[in-house]
């Protein structure tokens, strides 16, 4: 959820340089996303970093994986690039904007928090939300109708059925059950 | 049959809040498959048509000087992705290297290599001949740049740099001279 | 001649269930004797017409009779026997026909199980059986003929994608999806059936309960089947990418599971009955869906066949089978009387609305991550991708809230539970948590999902072995022997109840083990010449040699790579690079080893037999090998609770 928030944050603070549709385009990665706004990486923090973001980004050969796991060449490749641009210094969102630049939003594996994808963040929220108000109309709604006396008592363990026949296997059964001699609780007599 | 106990509600005839609820659960989901039959979901269509075409420097594959995107400029210019190791490129390369020769100088042909070796390059055009010059993208930063997928694709771009067309696949007769006409060519 | 045959047995099939459906609803409509002994008569027609079409197609493919179409498709002389028995569904046709086996096989053994059991239920059943039996027959006899003639007959076939060739899972993996997806036909008409006689009682809840685990309990295996094939042949090291075709066996899955906790709710209380009866129509769609999904082409999915025009013909079938459930449960849900109550407070049936409730939340978010791309591409007109990171995010708090509702509620009472209660049943399971998170710290696990996964497990552990021992501990107490109670409890009286809580506890030690091998591994990549060492994790590998491989139907590079750890050398690991004739980028297969607690998985990312240099991808895995074995726990216990009881053979 922090995560989330943060993307989000991102994002919003990241609008002014996202990619417009007339926005100069251009091998170089600060054409498109400028100058580097996050600490230059190396080492185990580069390499972890990479393995992050590579996983944001869809593998354009093998669609179903990321370019952290797809062994195609174009995602090693891609891989590569990814590795370069957080030893620059550019930071997550930036990567991702560059690369979305050229493939589309199909390349981010996250859909970005714009427009109508926002229906697939909060959807699930929005169905939780739903659904615990149904749950808790349902145990309300079964409280007050549980609650509603009914007309005839209610049976009890010393009570039988009118019906002599309905009675004996009634009897029979809470013998078997309860353990009870001739189907009558302990300390009634017949 | 079993008679409610508690909870008694009059059984009607239709349960319009399920009709209306299974409706509004079903009826977006079968109108989103629906207007996606037929659609090929592994075809993607590229955000740079309509846009300038990335810059690059790139080294031609028989050496010389670096040519730069710039410089090409002022002519409709097809730039083929290729490969020695992919077949459809096998099948395109003498429709490309025919329309170079006959188009001259009113439009300009450049192939970038994708992924390949020098020699592997060389011996193809020895053999198939060629009539414009490839470029070497070593770690492939131009092909992403230009969000290729595979190869071959082409890009058919304007006299000003602006991507007027793109092609995916190997390229026929035909439409390399509609995206061609779209980039500017004169009749 | 053998084409023809087989394309006279699916007619019959066809003919078969269509007049079985007919005279299935006339028969339920007046209740006629004669008219029930002609459905089952049509019913086991049906299922045998279908089970002689397959044995056809397995001969003609044995026999490499390239005159059946299919088998011209599939077949080849250079592909051993099991290859050519499980190219029966490898391909779009054949894996039509394999699914007619299925439901044949299915209807034919229901039918005979209920054949003198609740007659104002069965021949509606058996009919909506006969019903969805007979589009697979059209199909069959349409759009997916798998028995064309082909002539001139081809003197050899091009093989089953090679993929598919590479590892014995795949001979195991689609029968037991198939079982378990093509299995919810079942449920679905003896739900179907509940809603037109309008009754839903203690007797038909039974076998409705019966009949929709065992199709639940292959469908289990297989998801996890696919997991463990993807991890074993494909060599990106995980075992499940949120693929629309794996969320399409997924899907079904959980609404399953919901049903069978509502079943239980039904039978228990009465209550709910409408409500299990839309999950079991729920389960059934979503297959449908999910057939729909993996054939018609218009998800991106590596898994999906090619487009064909079967898809638009799936689709009118679901639209049908949509618009059959809506209208049946408007009419008839009303007539599904509650006998009794959910307890408003908190109690064991309370928190069966509360799983209810998250497995359909988990089902709405993985189907609407699934479809959403489409949406968008329907009303943007562009193209984006929900992927994996996006169904981590959303299953990580579900399935822990899931692993920690298998612990809370077996631990509460039915009905009403006093705050005395309430505390009873819920404090002492925190040793459990508390003894395994100390036990994760000092492991090393830092994590907060990760711990919090592990606690929430020892919590859920120790209210399951509770459970599963408090039956043991009763006869002991009344003196009988350790192993004569276990029996007694386990297998003999109480199989439905010990079964569930060994689903349970497996389940629970899946859903850890996925926590932990997801988050907890390492991995190393490393570039090598032969001679040269690498670490990962406490292994040191060492690359030894580059062997070319030649097989029948690929080249293949092997890396040996020698294995130790702590100076005791291990042994030798062989992943691979394989290159197969039709595709262009060759496909590794990694090698794995697996011990007690870990797996080190090797794959090849690049190899180059000339200059004898190896690019390796290592990992170590932890827990990935509980996870197949706590499935298999979970398919054992489900299985010994689907043993049926007197109360079941009773009619």
């Amino acid at each position: 959820m922090k995560r989330l928030i943060l993307a989000a944050a991102v994002v919003f603070v990241g609008a002014p340089f996202a990619v417009a549709q007339d926005a100069p385009t251009g091998a170089e990665p600060s054409r498109v996303v400028g100058a580097p706004r996050g600490k230059a990486l190396d080492g185990d923090a580069l390499a972890a970093r990479t393995e992050d973001v590579a996983g944001l980004l869809r593998c354009p050969v093998c669609q179903g994986l990321s370019v952290a796991d797809s062994p195609a060449t174009m995602a090693v490749n891609m891989k590569g690039q990814v590795k370069e641009l957080l030893a620059q210094g550019y930071d997550q969102e930036q990567i991702l904007a560059y690369f979305e630049n050229s493939y589309g939003e199909f390349v981010r594996l996250e859909p970005p928090l714009r427009g109508v994808n926002w229906l697939v963040w909060l959807g699930p929220v929005l169905a939780l939300a739903a659904g615990g108000v149904i749950v808790a109309w349902t145990l309300r709604a079964r409280r007050r109708a549980g609650s509603v006396e009914p007309e005839a008592p209610l049976p009890g363990p010393d009570t039988l059925p009118d019906d002599p026949k309905l009675a004996r296997h009634v009897r029979r059964v809470r013998e078997l059950a309860y353990g009870w001699p001739d189907g009558r609780p302990p300390g009634t007599s017949a | 049959m079993s008679q409610p106990v508690v909870g008694e509600r009059k059984p009607r005839a239709l349960n319009q809040r399920v009709l209306l609820l299974g409706f509004l659960v079903v009826a977006p989901l079968v109108a989103v498959l629906l207007l996606n039959l037929g659609r090929d979901p592994h075809v993607i269509d590229s955000p740079l048509v309509g846009r300038a075409a990335p810059e690059f420097t790139l080294q031609p594959l028989d050496g010389g000087e670096p040519v730069t995107l710039a410089s090409l400029r002022g002519r409709p210019l097809v730039l083929n992705f290729w490969a020695t190791w992919c077949v459809p490129c096998f099948q395109e390369h003498p429709l490309l290297v025919s329309a170079a020769r006959a188009l001259g100088d009113r439009a300009r042909f450049i192939g970038v290599i994708y992924e390949d070796s020098e020699e592997q390059v060389q011996g193809f055009l020895a053999r198939q001949g060629s009539a414009y010059p490839s470029l070497l993208d070593p770690g492939s930063r131009t092909a992403i740049a230009f969000g290729i997928f595979g190869v071959p694709e082409t890009y058919f771009i304007d006299a000003e740099g602006r991507i007027a067309a793109k092609h995916v696949g190997p390229l026929d007769a035909a439409s390399l001279e509609a995206k061609l006409r779209q980039a500017g060519l004169s009749p | 001649m053998t084409a023809a045959l087989g394309r006279n047995l699916v007619l019959l099939a066809l003919l078969a269930s269509t007049v079985g459906a007919v005279v299935g609803s006339a028969t339920a409509a007046r209740g006629s004797a004669v008219g029930w002994a002609w459905t089952r008569r049509l019913a086991y027609l049906f299922a045998a017409a279908m089970v002689a079409a397959n044995g056809l197609m397995v001969w003609a493919l044995l026999a490499r009779d390239f005159s059946v179409s299919y088998v011209a498709q599939v077949g080849s002389l250079s592909v051993p026997n099991w290859v050519a028995v499980v190219s029966l569904w490898s391909s779009l046709e054949g894996s039509i026909l394999f699914w007619g086996l299925v439901i044949g096989g299915y209807v034919g053994v229901a039918t005979w199980a209920n054949r003198d059991r609740h007659p104002e239920y069965m021949p509606w059943a058996v009919a909506v059986w006969l019903a969805c039996g007979a589009f697979f027959a059209f199909l069959l006899a349409g759009p997916a003929q798998p028995f064309q003639t082909v002539s001139p007959v081809p003197a050899d076939g091009p093989g089953p994608n090679p993929l598919l060739q590479n590892h014995l899972l795949m001979a195991i993996h689609p029968p037991f999806l198939y079982l378990g997806f093509v299995g919810m036909t079942i449920p679905f008409g003896l739900a179907s059936a509940a809603l037109l006689t309008g009754r839903l009682g203690h007797d038909f809840l039974r076998p409705l309960r019966t009949w929709l685990m065992l199709p639940w309990t292959f469908l289990t295996v297989a998801i996890v089947l696919g997991g463990w094939w993807a991890y074993e042949v494909l060599g990106w090291g995980g075992y499940w990418a949120w693929d629309p075709v794996e969320n399409a066996s997924f899907l079904p899955w959980l609404t399953a599971t919901a049903a069978l906790h509502s079943a239980l709710l039904s039978e228990r209380k009465g209550v709910l009955k409408g409500w299990t009866v839309t999950l079991v129509l729920a389960t059934f769609l979503l297959t449908i869906l999910g057939t729909f999904m993996t054939r018609s082409g218009v998800f991106n999915s590596v898994h999906s066949f090619t487009q064909s025009a079967i898809g638009p013909t799936i689709f009118v079938f679901l639209v049908l089978a949509l618009a059959w459930s809506i209208a049946l449960l408007a009419l008839r849900i009303d007539r599904l009387a509650a006998e009794g109550t959910v307890e408003p407070a908190l109690g064991r049936d309370s928190l069966f609305l509360v799983n209810n409730l998250l497995f359909v939340l988990f089902t709405f978010t993985v189907l609407l991550g699934t479809v959403f791309p489409l949406l968008v591409e329907a009303l943007r007109g562009v193209q984006m991708s929900v992927g994996r990171p996006y169904f981590d995010r959303m299953a990580v708090p579900l399935g822990i809230a899931l692993l920690l509702l298998m612990g809370v509620g077996p631990a509460l009472p039915w009905g009403r539970a006093t705050p005395q209660q309430v505390r009873q049943a819920l404090v002492p399971p925190l040793m459990g948590a508390a003894l395994v998170t100390a036990v994760a710290a000092a492991l090393g696990v830092r994590r907060p999902w990760t711990l919090l996964a592990l606690a929430f497990g020892g919590y859920t552990l120790q209210v399951t072995l509770r459970e599963l021992w408090l039956p043991l501990a009763r006869r002991r107490a009344r003196g009988e022997s350790l192993g004569r109670a276990l029996v007694e409890s386990g297998f003999l009286r109480g199989r439905r109840r010990f079964g569930s809580y060994v689903v349970h506890a497996g389940a629970a030690v899946v859903i850890v083990a996925i926590a932990v091998s997801s988050t907890m591994g390492t991995s190393r990549e490393a570039q090598l010449k032969v001679g040269e060492k690498t670490q990962v994790g406490a292994y040191t590998l060492t690359f030894l040699a580059v062997d070319e491989v030649s097989e029948p139907h690929r080249e293949a590079v092997v890396a040996r790579v020698g294995v130790s750890r702590g100076g005791r050398e291990l042994g030798v690991l062989s992943p691979r690079m394989n290159q197969y004739e039709r595709q262009r980028e060759p496909i590794g297969t990694p090698a794995v080893r697996s011990s007690l607690f870990e797996d080190l998985y090797l794959s090849v990312m690049n190899i180059d037999s000339a200059s004898g240099s190896l690019g390796l991808l290592a990992m170590v895995n932890p827990m990935v090998g509980w996870i197949w074995a706590a499935t298999a726990l979970m398919a054992l216990g489900s299985l010994v609770s689907l043993v049926p009881s007197r109360a079941d053979t009773r009619p």
